[in-house]
């Protein structure tokens, strides 16, 4: 690899100037060499469970592959819970999906991992999809999606989609979320990359986390009951294989609770976590996949498991704040990309996988600016974009002031040193447009599920994707829900788990979910041992 | 060693689905030209070759055909028992489904040999495919060369396929003779015997699918092959419904008498992973438990029943160490209430006594006095029903006291030092 020029060097050499034309650009074989999905012994075949010859990313099949955590013989004595629906995960489409059937009558119970609104959904920071604007429709908006997602998608989901995206934003701005508006009260909008008109609203640089402001203050004074602080680590089931409840596991008292559910809705989020072929992430805490590791074992169909999305601007430099991430926002706003001479070297504006690809590419030719400790990456000209339009980050991208101060760096006099960061599934569990799986009484919503993105999601597409899709599944499983009886619980599916696992001779040593990311040290935290660990003890 | 894995009624030539001609080139037919030529002869070759009931409960078969044989009413029905609803069970299911032809020349030999005239196939409505394929098959039947011949020699019968009510009871004798008429599968009382008075007041012989299938088998090749099946005493085959901690769950037809260890070792291919074996509910759950201690039983009627166990329909439910027993016998009891048709009060009252007892003692509620309800419960209620069910369910949870009196004991809220 050719060395990448030092930090201090391409610092000094670099100066803000308004103009910077963008010479011609190479795009031929980008992906295929430099993006982290094409890398060479990324994927694996799975070898079990319902999408066995797929492949799928190595790091992912083997918690799919993984055996459970528990046994019959942990839930002797087991609290049980009774309640029409079953919510797994306190993000935007939990709370959307909880709302909707609370208000549809049904009796609901959010199960959290950590808190009520720990989730990717705060750190969503551009804003929402929706044609709004006069020369926009939702046609272009499903026509934009399609052709970005670079693989064939579910076309009935992305109509879905766009077609409620206007009723979304009515019903977010209903519940009080907040916007940024122009001076007539309309609501603003600006362009994402790889789309053909500006449709994306946002409240600031922080979009995400106004709205689960405003989800989580409308749960908490509703009569749904939020269980905090239990990890899901298990479905329930019958012998017909519907999906009858769920193994929730306390961290407060170390012990399991059974609940009894007619519907289960998965709104577990994502898998950055995981740090996927060793990449920063830009996702919470608790994004480790384990809605779709629940989901596979019970029999559902997952789709698109070899696609993963980068974002191309996380921060690279400081360390400590490393996967952070720098909206989309600043570069719709008109920020370039610079490489360590200076030179822009991609169009800021496509999808996010070319832009992340040619990132990747500059770092590896020698263009990229190397700040020691193996940290890479290409300058984000943010003083540029100060220089052209003098206060918007004060106005717009207050968050990103706040992340110059806590790197020590102002973002309108130096520019921000970023690198990919690993920041969305782009596939999931295959669902229908009322958000079901092909379990009975199992939905999925949100980055859980998977068929509207394809290889590459388009910025302010989860946003919506979550609460359109959130809102649809929480209607309609207390359409259906309150009338029938509960049905048996049991864990039978294990052994079909354990007997595929053997069969297939694979190592039992892992178990899944895994719950926390390595590093949260539950392994030696006595407090935990037992419940939570990972591994088997030798 | 010869392969003795699913050599007659699992056999390939066999499970061809409703594909008529495969199953005519393989074995089909034989066993049917076989009987016409000699029907008077057919009784004692099921005597001799010492076919079993093999719905569970294990009744010398020619005695039944000899009885419908004897009566001269011009109508006689048969009705081929597919209700199987057992939890456990689920050999009939795969027999209809990929052996329909099987199914139809049985029973058309049946037919022939007791002089019935009213074929009826008595499925359970949860069993769509087996529904499916049969009425393929049927037709198939109707249309074919075999048909035409015997009709000529004057066999002359009329098949029907009647949906059960898919209630667990329906697949009781007279229940079945109810629903076949049209009405709610109560069971009758006995006397008269369905030998005498069944489907419409006619003599009406009930064989579960599995015995049939074996008809056409003894008459092609002969009764000492079939005897010579066995092992032991035991004759024939049989198709054991092998379930629960066991690595590879199935259907697996081997000799009459295999012993259990065999069946859940060597074909099941042992426990999962990390398990050991406790107990093993024989027969379904209207049946008994066999421990440990059991492993070496030969799987026969015989000798399952003297380890104070029965084989019934041959479906082992394996569970391992870890396992509630009084948990599982609650299950099975709750099963049974609810499956409970309630004309009879001791069967209404009993099954549903006993599942409230096993639930408040398996939640840890239960106090000695509530044990020594369910123990009396267990010597009052055997009988006090006009069928098996409620027998059944005081079976599985009189076995279960017999062999884990100390699992009930230890969940008693009660201190019993």
């Amino acid at each position: 690899m050719t060395n990448n020029i030092s930090y201090q060097e391409a610092f000094a050499s670099y100066e803000a100037v308004s103009e910077r034309p963008l010479p011609e650009v190479n795009y031929e074989g980008l992906l295929e060499k430099y993006h982290p999905d094409y890398f060479k012994d990324a994927c694996v075949q799975l070898k079990i469970g319902p999408n066995k010859g797929d492949i799928c990313h190595i790091q992912l099949a083997e918690m799919l592959q993984a055996d459970a955590r528990i046994d019959e013989a942990d839930l002797a004595g087991a609290q049980v819970i009774e309640t029409d629906i079953l919510i797994i995960g306190g993000g935007g489409a939990g709370c959307a999906a909880a709302l909707t059937a609370a208000e549809s009558g049904a009796r609901v119970l959010i199960a959290t991992k950590l808190r009520l609104g720990d989730s990717n959904t705060v750190m969503a920071e551009g804003g929402v999809q929706v044609s709004i604007e006069k020369d926009d429709t939702p046609q272009q908006h499903y026509d934009d999606t399609l052709r970005s997602a670079d693989r064939p998608v579910d076309k009935e989901l992305v109509a879905e989609m766009v077609m409620s995206a206007p009723d979304v934003i009515r019903w977010l701005i209903q519940q009080g979320m907040q916007f940024d508006l122009d001076e007539y009260g309309d609501l603003l909008t600006r362009k994402a990359g790889g789309t053909t008109a500006p449709r994306v609203v946002y409240f600031k640089d922080y979009t995400g986390l106004e709205m689960m402001r405003v989800l989580k203050e409308a749960v908490r004074s509703t009569e749904i009951e939020v269980l905090d602080y239990v990890p899901t680590v298990e479905l329930l089931s019958d012998e017909d294989g519907h999906c009858t409840g769920a193994v929730l596991s306390s961290l407060e008292d170390n012990r399991y609770k059974l609940v009894k559910a007619k519907s289960v809705i998965i709104a577990t989020g994502g898998i950055g976590r995981l740090h996927l072929n060793g990449f920063p992430t830009s996702n919470h805490f608790g994004a480790t996949g384990d809605g779709l590791v629940l989901a596979y074992r019970l029999g559902a169909k997952l789709r698109d498991l070899d696609s993963f999305q980068y974002h191309p601007s996380g921060l690279a430099y400081p360390q400590h704040l490393s996967g952070t991430l720098i909206t989309e926002g600043v570069r719709s706003a008109g920020a370039y990309l610079l490489n360590a001479r200076g030179e822009r070297f991609v169009d800021e504006l496509l999808p996010r996988d070319k832009v992340a690809a040619a990132i990747m590419r500059e770092c590896v030719e020698g263009r990229g600016v190397d700040a020691g400790n193996g940290i890479k990456g290409i300058w984000i000209d943010t003083p540029g974009l100060e220089l052209n339009n003098p206060g918007i980050f004060n106005a717009r991208f207050p968050k990103l002031i706040k992340i110059g101060k806590k790197s020590g760096i102002d973002p309108r006099t130096q520019p921000l040193l970023i690198y990919p960061t690993l920041h969305y599934q782009n596939g999931g569990v295959i669902i229908d447009k009322h958000g079901q799986t092909n379990i009975p009484g199992l939905y999925c919503v949100g980055e859980v599920s998977g068929g509207i993105h394809g290889r590459n999601r388009l910025m302010g597409n989860s946003l919506l994707e979550i609460i359109s899709f959130g809102r649809r599944a929480g209607i309609h499983a207390a359409k259906y829900s309150p009338r029938k009886p509960f049905r048996k619980i049991s864990i039978e599916h294990l052994s079909r788990l354990r007997r595929e696992l053997m069969l297939a001779d694979m190592p039992m040593d892992s178990k899944g979910p895994i719950l926390f990311p390595a590093y949260a040290k539950f392994e030696t935290d006595s407090d935990y041992s037992g419940l939570h660990k990972n591994k088997k003890s030798k | 060693m010869e392969n003795v894995l699913n050599q007659v009624l699992l056999h390939k030539n066999n499970r061809v689905g409703a594909d008529y001609s495969l199953w005519k080139n393989g074995w089909g037919g034989q066993g049917l030209k076989n009987a016409m030529e000699h029907p008077a002869d057919i009784i004692s070759n099921i005597k001799d070759a010492g076919l079993l009931g093999l719905g569970g409960s294990g009744f010398p078969t020619h005695i039944k055909w000899q009885a419908i044989a004897d009566q001269t009413n011009t109508e006689k029905y048969l009705i081929c028992n597919g209700n199987e609803d057992e939890p456990g069970t689920f050999k009939d299911r795969v027999l209809l489904e990929e052996t329909p032809f099987q199914v139809i020349e049985g029973a058309t030999i049946a037919a022939l040999a007791c002089g019935i005239n009213n074929v009826v196939f008595y499925i359970n409505p949860n069993l769509k495919t087996c529904h499916e394929v049969m009425q393929s098959a049927l037709a198939k039947w109707l249309a074919s060369e075999i048909h035409n011949n015997a009709l000529q020699q004057g066999l002359n019968l009329k098949y029907t396929i009647v949906a059960s009510s898919g209630h667990y009871i329906a697949g009781e004798e007279t229940a079945a003779i109810e629903s076949v008429e049209g009405k709610f599968p109560f069971p009758r009382g006995k006397e008269p015997r369905p030998t005498t008075s069944g489907v419409n007041g006619c003599p009406t012989l009930i064989n579960n699918i599995e015995t049939l299938c074996n008809v056409p088998h003894i008459l092609r090749k002969g009764v000492q092959w079939y005897r010579d099946l066995g092992i032991g005493e035991a004759n024939g085959t049989k198709i054991y419904s092998l379930s629960g901690d066991v690595l590879s769950p199935g259907v697996y037809e081997l000799p009459m008498g295999t012993p259990l260890t065999e069946l859940i070792f060597k074909y099941g291919q042992g426990m999962l992973v990390g398990k050991q074996l406790k107990a093993v509910f024989t027969g379904g759950p209207s049946n008994t438990i066999l421990t440990e201690k059991d492993l070496d039983v030969n799987l026969d009627f015989k000798s399952v029943s003297e380890r104070r166990s029965a084989l019934g329909t041959g479906a082992m439910i394996v569970v391992s160490r870890g396992t509630g027993i009084v948990k599982r016998v609650a299950q099975y009891v709750d099963f049974f209430a609810a499956e409970s048709c309630g004309q009879c009060p001791a069967c209404k009252t009993g099954t549903y006594y006993m599942s409230q007892l096993l639930g408040e003692i398996d939640t840890g509620k239960g106090s000695k006095a509530d044990l020594d309800s369910l123990v009396d419960l267990c010597n009052i209620l055997p009988g006090g029903g006009r069928c098996h069910l409620l027998d059944g369910a005081v079976k599985v949870v009189d076995s279960s006291l017999y062999h884990f009196l100390d699992e009930y004991k230890e969940a008693l809220s009660d201190d019993l030092n």
